[in-house]
Protein backbone atom coordinates (compact mmCIF):
# COMPACT_ATOMS: atom_id res chain seq x y z
CA UNK A 1 0.00 0.00 0.00
CA UNK A 2 1.25 3.14 -0.70
CA UNK A 3 2.26 6.34 2.17
CA UNK A 4 1.35 9.61 3.53
CA UNK A 5 3.25 12.13 3.89
CA UNK A 6 2.52 15.37 5.57
CA UNK A 7 4.72 18.42 5.35
CA UNK A 8 4.81 20.76 8.23
CA UNK A 9 6.68 23.20 9.62
CA UNK A 10 6.78 25.36 13.32
CA UNK A 11 7.47 28.52 11.38
CA UNK A 12 6.01 29.80 8.06
CA UNK A 13 7.82 30.90 5.32
CA UNK A 14 9.92 27.55 5.73
CA UNK A 15 9.23 26.17 2.17
CA UNK A 16 6.87 23.91 2.51
CA UNK A 17 4.84 24.21 -0.11
CA UNK A 18 7.51 24.92 -2.71
CA UNK A 19 8.81 21.48 -1.45
CA UNK A 20 5.33 19.43 -1.40
CA UNK A 21 5.34 20.77 -5.10
CA UNK A 22 8.59 20.17 -6.05
CA UNK A 23 8.69 16.50 -4.20
CA UNK A 24 4.86 15.48 -5.48
CA UNK A 25 5.85 16.55 -9.08
CA UNK A 26 9.47 14.41 -8.32
CA UNK A 27 7.65 11.23 -7.33
CA UNK A 28 5.21 11.55 -10.37
CA UNK A 29 8.45 11.61 -12.89
CA UNK A 30 9.28 8.79 -11.64
CA UNK A 31 6.01 7.30 -12.32
CA UNK A 32 4.39 7.22 -8.99
CA UNK A 33 0.80 7.70 -8.68
CA UNK A 34 0.53 11.08 -6.89
CA UNK A 35 -1.95 13.13 -5.02
CA UNK A 36 -0.55 16.54 -3.22
CA UNK A 37 -3.46 18.27 -1.36
CA UNK A 38 -3.52 21.76 0.16
CA UNK A 39 -4.67 21.44 4.36
CA UNK A 40 -3.47 25.36 4.80
CA UNK A 41 -6.88 26.21 5.06
CA UNK A 42 -5.75 29.71 6.61
CA UNK A 43 -3.37 30.54 3.61
CA UNK A 44 -4.21 28.34 0.92
CA UNK A 45 -1.74 27.94 -2.12
CA UNK A 46 -2.02 25.26 -4.21
CA UNK A 47 -4.10 26.95 -6.43
CA UNK A 48 -2.22 30.03 -7.32
CA UNK A 49 0.92 28.16 -7.73
CA UNK A 50 -0.36 25.50 -9.79
CA UNK A 51 -2.24 27.97 -12.16
CA UNK A 52 -5.69 26.26 -12.02
CA UNK A 53 -8.40 28.16 -13.30
CA UNK A 54 -11.13 26.56 -12.18
CA UNK A 55 -11.92 24.26 -9.38
CA UNK A 56 -16.32 22.41 -8.94
CA UNK A 57 -15.22 21.24 -5.39
CA UNK A 58 -12.53 21.97 -2.69
CA UNK A 59 -10.76 19.63 0.36
CA UNK A 60 -12.91 21.78 2.44
CA UNK A 61 -15.87 20.24 0.86
CA UNK A 62 -15.10 16.42 1.03
CA UNK A 63 -13.82 17.32 5.10
CA UNK A 64 -17.55 19.07 6.08
CA UNK A 65 -18.94 15.72 4.54
CA UNK A 66 -20.56 17.30 1.47
CA UNK A 67 -18.65 15.53 -1.05
CA UNK A 68 -16.83 12.75 -1.88
CA UNK A 69 -12.52 12.66 -2.53
CA UNK A 70 -13.09 11.71 -5.94
CA UNK A 71 -14.77 14.55 -6.96
CA UNK A 72 -12.08 17.15 -5.06
CA UNK A 73 -8.96 15.37 -6.81
CA UNK A 74 -8.29 17.59 -9.93
CA UNK A 75 -6.06 15.55 -12.75
CA UNK A 76 -2.85 17.10 -13.45
CA UNK A 77 -0.69 14.34 -14.91
CA UNK A 78 -0.88 15.87 -18.37
CA UNK A 79 1.67 18.91 -17.08
CA UNK A 80 3.85 15.46 -16.05
CA UNK A 81 6.36 14.03 -18.23
CA UNK A 82 6.87 10.25 -18.04
CA UNK A 83 3.76 7.76 -16.88
CA UNK A 84 3.10 9.17 -13.82
CA UNK A 85 0.28 10.50 -12.34
CA UNK A 86 -0.59 13.63 -10.20
CA UNK A 87 -3.79 14.54 -8.93
CA UNK A 88 -4.33 18.06 -6.17
CA UNK A 89 -7.06 18.32 -4.07
CA UNK A 90 -7.23 22.56 -3.47
CA UNK A 91 -8.43 24.44 -0.39
CA UNK A 92 -10.79 26.93 -1.02
CA UNK A 93 -9.14 30.67 -1.35
CA UNK A 94 -12.30 32.50 -0.81
CA UNK A 95 -12.31 34.62 2.42
CA UNK A 96 -15.53 33.18 3.62
CA UNK A 97 -14.35 29.66 3.27
CA UNK A 98 -11.11 30.43 5.12
CA UNK A 99 -12.97 31.96 7.66
CA UNK A 100 -15.24 29.04 8.38
CA UNK A 101 -13.00 27.13 8.42
CA UNK A 102 -11.53 29.07 11.29
CA UNK A 103 -13.91 28.74 13.70
CA UNK A 104 -14.62 24.87 13.25
CA UNK A 105 -15.10 23.31 17.04
CA UNK A 106 -13.64 20.25 18.38
CA UNK A 107 -15.99 17.57 16.71
CA UNK A 108 -15.59 18.77 13.25
CA UNK A 109 -12.26 18.38 13.54
CA UNK A 110 -12.28 14.98 14.88
CA UNK A 111 -15.04 14.05 12.03
CA UNK A 112 -12.36 15.55 9.83
CA UNK A 113 -9.67 13.32 11.40
CA UNK A 114 -11.83 10.22 10.57
CA UNK A 115 -11.92 11.85 6.77
CA UNK A 116 -8.53 12.17 6.85
CA UNK A 117 -7.73 8.70 8.01
CA UNK A 118 -10.18 7.16 5.40
CA UNK A 119 -8.27 8.91 2.23
CA UNK A 120 -5.78 5.86 3.52
CA UNK A 121 -8.70 3.46 2.27
CA UNK A 122 -10.21 5.13 -0.39
CA UNK A 123 -7.04 6.42 -2.49
CA UNK A 124 -4.19 4.27 -1.09
CA UNK A 125 -6.57 1.22 -1.14
CA UNK A 126 -8.71 1.23 -3.89
CA UNK A 127 -7.75 4.04 -6.12
CA UNK A 128 -3.40 2.51 -5.62
CA UNK A 129 -2.30 5.66 -4.88
CA UNK A 130 1.90 5.48 -4.32
CA UNK A 131 2.22 8.41 -1.94
CA UNK A 132 -0.73 11.17 -0.51
CA UNK A 133 1.20 14.74 0.27
CA UNK A 134 -0.48 17.15 2.67
CA UNK A 135 1.06 20.73 2.32
CA UNK A 136 -0.41 21.90 6.00
CA UNK A 137 0.01 25.34 8.26
CA UNK A 138 2.68 25.90 10.58
CA UNK A 139 2.61 25.18 13.70
CA UNK A 140 -0.03 23.78 15.99
CA UNK A 141 -2.79 24.24 13.93
CA UNK A 142 -6.01 21.55 14.01
CA UNK A 143 -5.87 20.85 10.16
CA UNK A 144 -1.62 20.32 10.88
CA UNK A 145 -2.23 18.03 13.74
CA UNK A 146 -4.77 15.86 12.26
CA UNK A 147 -2.50 15.60 8.75
CA UNK A 148 0.30 14.35 11.07
CA UNK A 149 -1.83 11.82 12.98
CA UNK A 150 -3.11 10.80 9.36
CA UNK A 151 0.33 10.66 8.18
CA UNK A 152 2.96 7.57 7.66
CA UNK A 153 6.26 10.34 7.74
CA UNK A 154 6.37 13.64 8.78
CA UNK A 155 8.58 15.64 6.80
CA UNK A 156 9.78 19.10 8.93
CA UNK A 157 10.68 21.85 7.48
CA UNK A 158 13.27 24.17 8.97
CA UNK A 159 15.86 26.97 8.00
CA UNK A 160 18.83 27.91 10.68
CA UNK A 161 16.93 30.77 11.98
CA UNK A 162 17.35 30.44 16.01
CA UNK A 163 13.33 30.63 17.12
CA UNK A 164 12.88 28.57 14.08
CA UNK A 165 15.56 25.86 15.29
CA UNK A 166 14.48 25.92 19.22
CA UNK A 167 9.91 25.52 17.50
CA UNK A 168 11.45 22.51 15.69
CA UNK A 169 12.69 21.06 18.64
CA UNK A 170 9.57 21.60 20.87
CA UNK A 171 8.08 20.14 17.78
CA UNK A 172 10.19 17.07 17.56
CA UNK A 173 9.63 16.26 21.50
CA UNK A 174 6.01 16.98 22.01
CA UNK A 175 4.14 16.75 18.92
CA UNK A 176 5.94 13.82 16.22
CA UNK A 177 7.59 11.60 19.51
CA UNK A 178 4.26 11.78 21.36
CA UNK A 179 2.37 10.48 18.07
CA UNK A 180 5.51 7.82 17.49
CA UNK A 181 5.57 9.31 14.07
CA UNK A 182 8.46 8.81 11.69
CA UNK A 183 10.04 12.08 11.35
CA UNK A 184 12.66 13.52 9.32
CA UNK A 185 13.87 17.35 8.33
CA UNK A 186 14.50 19.68 5.84
CA UNK A 187 16.77 22.21 6.08
CA UNK A 188 16.38 24.77 3.69
CA UNK A 189 17.19 27.86 2.34
CA UNK A 190 21.18 27.37 3.90
CA UNK A 191 23.40 30.32 2.54
CA UNK A 192 26.51 29.53 3.78
CA UNK A 193 25.74 25.64 2.54
CA UNK A 194 28.51 25.95 -0.37
CA UNK A 195 31.04 26.71 1.92
CA UNK A 196 30.49 24.16 4.89
CA UNK A 197 30.83 20.72 3.19
CA UNK A 198 27.46 18.57 3.51
CA UNK A 199 28.94 16.35 6.50
CA UNK A 200 29.86 19.19 8.64
CA UNK A 201 26.14 20.78 8.27
CA UNK A 202 24.67 17.25 8.47
CA UNK A 203 26.46 16.44 11.63
CA UNK A 204 25.40 19.47 13.39
CA UNK A 205 21.75 18.80 12.36
CA UNK A 206 21.80 15.31 13.55
CA UNK A 207 23.01 16.92 17.43
CA UNK A 208 20.73 19.45 17.06
CA UNK A 209 17.34 17.48 16.27
CA UNK A 210 18.01 13.75 16.97
CA UNK A 211 16.29 12.63 13.81
CA UNK A 212 17.54 11.72 10.24
CA UNK A 213 17.91 14.63 7.77
CA UNK A 214 16.18 14.24 4.31
CA UNK A 215 18.05 16.84 2.96
CA UNK A 216 19.90 20.27 3.21
CA UNK A 217 18.94 22.78 0.30
CA UNK A 218 20.82 25.64 0.17
CA UNK A 219 19.55 28.90 -0.19
CA UNK A 220 18.89 29.66 -4.05
CA UNK A 221 18.70 32.45 -5.94
CA UNK A 222 16.74 31.23 -8.84
CA UNK A 223 13.83 29.77 -6.95
CA UNK A 224 13.78 33.05 -4.91
CA UNK A 225 13.70 34.55 -8.28
CA UNK A 226 10.76 32.61 -10.01
CA UNK A 227 8.56 33.95 -7.14
CA UNK A 228 6.89 30.75 -7.19
CA UNK A 229 5.77 30.48 -11.07
CA UNK A 230 8.38 27.65 -11.60
CA UNK A 231 7.61 24.41 -11.01
CA UNK A 232 11.57 23.63 -10.84
CA UNK A 233 10.91 19.87 -10.20
CA UNK A 234 8.50 20.03 -13.83
CA UNK A 235 10.60 22.83 -15.76
CA UNK A 236 13.85 22.77 -14.76
CA UNK A 237 14.99 19.36 -14.30
CA UNK A 238 18.76 19.72 -14.14
CA UNK A 239 18.56 22.79 -12.00
CA UNK A 240 20.53 21.69 -8.17
CA UNK A 241 17.19 22.19 -6.97
CA UNK A 242 14.91 19.44 -8.91
CA UNK A 243 18.21 17.59 -8.24
CA UNK A 244 18.14 17.46 -4.45
CA UNK A 245 14.66 16.71 -4.82
CA UNK A 246 15.18 13.64 -6.82
CA UNK A 247 17.56 12.34 -4.10
CA UNK A 248 14.87 13.00 -1.28
CA UNK A 249 12.15 11.50 -3.12
CA UNK A 250 14.60 8.15 -3.96
CA UNK A 251 15.52 8.23 -0.47
CA UNK A 252 11.92 8.24 1.05
CA UNK A 253 11.02 5.57 -1.85
CA UNK A 254 13.60 3.55 -0.58
CA UNK A 255 12.70 3.92 3.04
CA UNK A 256 8.97 3.24 2.91
CA UNK B 1 -28.44 -17.67 35.48
CA UNK B 2 -32.16 -18.81 36.33
CA UNK B 3 -32.63 -22.00 37.09
CA UNK B 4 -35.56 -22.03 34.56
CA UNK B 5 -33.02 -20.96 32.29
CA UNK B 6 -30.32 -23.75 32.90
CA UNK B 7 -33.14 -26.27 32.51
CA UNK B 8 -34.04 -27.76 29.50
CA UNK B 9 -30.20 -26.19 28.01
CA UNK B 10 -27.44 -28.95 26.93
CA UNK B 11 -23.95 -28.77 28.93
CA UNK B 12 -22.26 -27.05 26.12
CA UNK B 13 -24.70 -23.83 25.59
CA UNK B 14 -24.40 -23.67 29.53
CA UNK B 15 -20.45 -23.70 29.67
CA UNK B 16 -20.50 -21.43 26.62
CA UNK B 17 -22.37 -18.78 29.23
CA UNK B 18 -20.57 -19.26 31.99
CA UNK B 19 -17.54 -18.69 29.65
CA UNK B 20 -18.96 -15.54 28.65
CA UNK B 21 -19.47 -14.49 32.45
CA UNK B 22 -16.35 -15.09 33.03
CA UNK B 23 -14.79 -13.25 30.79
CA UNK B 24 -17.11 -10.19 31.39
CA UNK B 25 -16.03 -10.31 34.68
CA UNK B 26 -12.36 -10.63 33.23
CA UNK B 27 -12.45 -7.53 32.03
CA UNK B 28 -14.00 -5.78 34.61
CA UNK B 29 -11.24 -7.19 36.94
CA UNK B 30 -8.67 -6.04 34.14
CA UNK B 31 -9.90 -2.32 34.19
CA UNK B 32 -10.14 -2.22 37.72
CA UNK B 33 -5.90 -3.21 38.10
CA UNK B 34 -5.63 -0.75 35.31
CA UNK B 35 -7.13 2.12 37.57
CA UNK B 36 -4.95 1.14 40.62
CA UNK B 37 -2.06 1.34 38.15
CA UNK B 38 -2.53 4.94 36.76
CA UNK B 39 -4.55 6.25 39.28
CA UNK B 40 -8.17 7.68 38.66
CA UNK B 41 -7.36 10.96 37.25
CA UNK B 42 -6.92 8.96 33.43
CA UNK B 43 -11.10 8.25 34.12
CA UNK B 44 -13.12 10.87 34.26
CA UNK B 45 -16.36 10.12 32.22
CA UNK B 46 -16.78 12.86 29.67
CA UNK B 47 -20.83 11.76 27.67
CA UNK B 48 -19.80 11.76 23.90
CA UNK B 49 -16.13 13.64 24.48
CA UNK B 50 -14.60 14.12 20.84
CA UNK B 51 -11.10 12.07 20.55
CA UNK B 52 -9.60 15.33 18.48
CA UNK B 53 -6.15 15.65 17.76
CA UNK B 54 -6.18 17.94 20.74
CA UNK B 55 -8.09 15.40 24.07
CA UNK B 56 -5.52 12.47 22.02
CA UNK B 57 -2.02 14.75 22.88
CA UNK B 58 -3.40 15.69 26.62
CA UNK B 59 -3.58 11.63 27.02
CA UNK B 60 -1.52 9.62 29.36
CA UNK B 61 1.05 8.23 26.88
CA UNK B 62 -0.48 4.32 27.49
CA UNK B 63 -3.77 5.57 26.64
CA UNK B 64 -2.61 7.50 23.59
CA UNK B 65 -1.15 4.49 22.11
CA UNK B 66 -4.33 2.56 22.22
CA UNK B 67 -6.91 5.28 21.27
CA UNK B 68 -4.60 6.18 18.21
CA UNK B 69 -4.52 2.53 17.17
CA UNK B 70 -8.74 2.78 17.10
CA UNK B 71 -8.19 5.20 15.05
CA UNK B 72 -6.20 4.10 12.89
CA UNK B 73 -8.14 0.92 12.46
CA UNK B 74 -11.48 2.59 12.64
CA UNK B 75 -12.79 -0.34 14.70
CA UNK B 76 -11.06 -3.29 16.28
CA UNK B 77 -10.92 -5.93 19.18
CA UNK B 78 -8.33 -6.01 21.87
CA UNK B 79 -6.40 -8.32 20.20
CA UNK B 80 -6.51 -6.95 16.92
CA UNK B 81 -5.54 -3.66 18.72
CA UNK B 82 -2.59 -5.49 21.12
CA UNK B 83 -1.21 -6.73 17.61
CA UNK B 84 -0.26 -3.22 16.39
CA UNK B 85 0.80 -1.94 19.92
CA UNK B 86 2.43 -5.15 20.96
CA UNK B 87 1.30 -5.48 24.37
CA UNK B 88 -0.87 -7.74 25.50
CA UNK B 89 -4.44 -8.38 24.77
CA UNK B 90 -5.84 -8.23 28.91
CA UNK B 91 -3.82 -4.64 28.67
CA UNK B 92 -5.15 -3.38 25.64
CA UNK B 93 -8.94 -4.84 26.86
CA UNK B 94 -8.45 -2.52 29.97
CA UNK B 95 -6.90 0.47 28.19
CA UNK B 96 -9.95 -0.03 25.55
CA UNK B 97 -12.73 0.12 28.09
CA UNK B 98 -11.04 2.84 30.33
CA UNK B 99 -11.61 4.95 27.53
CA UNK B 100 -15.00 3.29 26.95
CA UNK B 101 -15.61 4.79 30.55
CA UNK B 102 -14.22 8.27 29.47
CA UNK B 103 -17.02 8.66 26.71
CA UNK B 104 -14.08 8.81 23.87
CA UNK B 105 -15.08 5.10 22.27
CA UNK B 106 -17.98 2.97 21.60
CA UNK B 107 -18.25 -0.61 22.50
CA UNK B 108 -20.32 -3.16 20.44
CA UNK B 109 -20.67 -6.91 20.73
CA UNK B 110 -21.03 -9.04 18.52
CA UNK B 111 -21.37 -12.53 19.59
CA UNK B 112 -18.07 -13.33 21.31
CA UNK B 113 -16.66 -10.53 20.35
CA UNK B 114 -15.79 -7.30 21.82
CA UNK B 115 -15.17 -4.21 19.44
CA UNK B 116 -14.24 -0.70 20.20
CA UNK B 117 -14.71 2.27 17.44
CA UNK B 118 -14.84 6.13 17.42
CA UNK B 119 -18.23 7.39 16.96
CA UNK B 120 -17.81 10.22 14.51
CA UNK B 121 -21.25 10.34 13.42
CA UNK B 122 -21.09 10.95 9.68
CA UNK B 123 -17.23 9.78 8.90
CA UNK B 124 -18.80 7.47 6.16
CA UNK B 125 -20.31 9.78 4.28
CA UNK B 126 -18.34 11.61 1.24
CA UNK B 127 -15.35 9.22 2.04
Amino acid sequence: MGKIIAVHSYKGGTGKTLLSVNLAATFAKHGKKVCLFDLDFRAPSLFTILKIEKAENWLNDYLNGTCGIEKVLLDISDRIQNNGMLFVGLANPSTEAIRDMSSKDRKWEMRALGRLLALRNSLLGEKNFDYLIFDTSPGLQYSSINAIVSADLVLVATTFDRSDVNGTQLMLRELYDLFEKKTEVILNKVFDAPLKSGKDIQAKLNNIYQVPILGIIPCFCDVLKAEGNVIFAQEKTDHPFSKLLNEMANKINNNM
Amino acid sequence: MASQEIQGKKPVQILEKIRESLEKLNEKMEVMIELQKHGRKDLQPLPDAPLDVMTLLSMPDHLRKTAMTICRLGRATAEETSEQTHRARAVESAYLNQLVTMGYMKKERNGRKAYFYVERETQQEGS
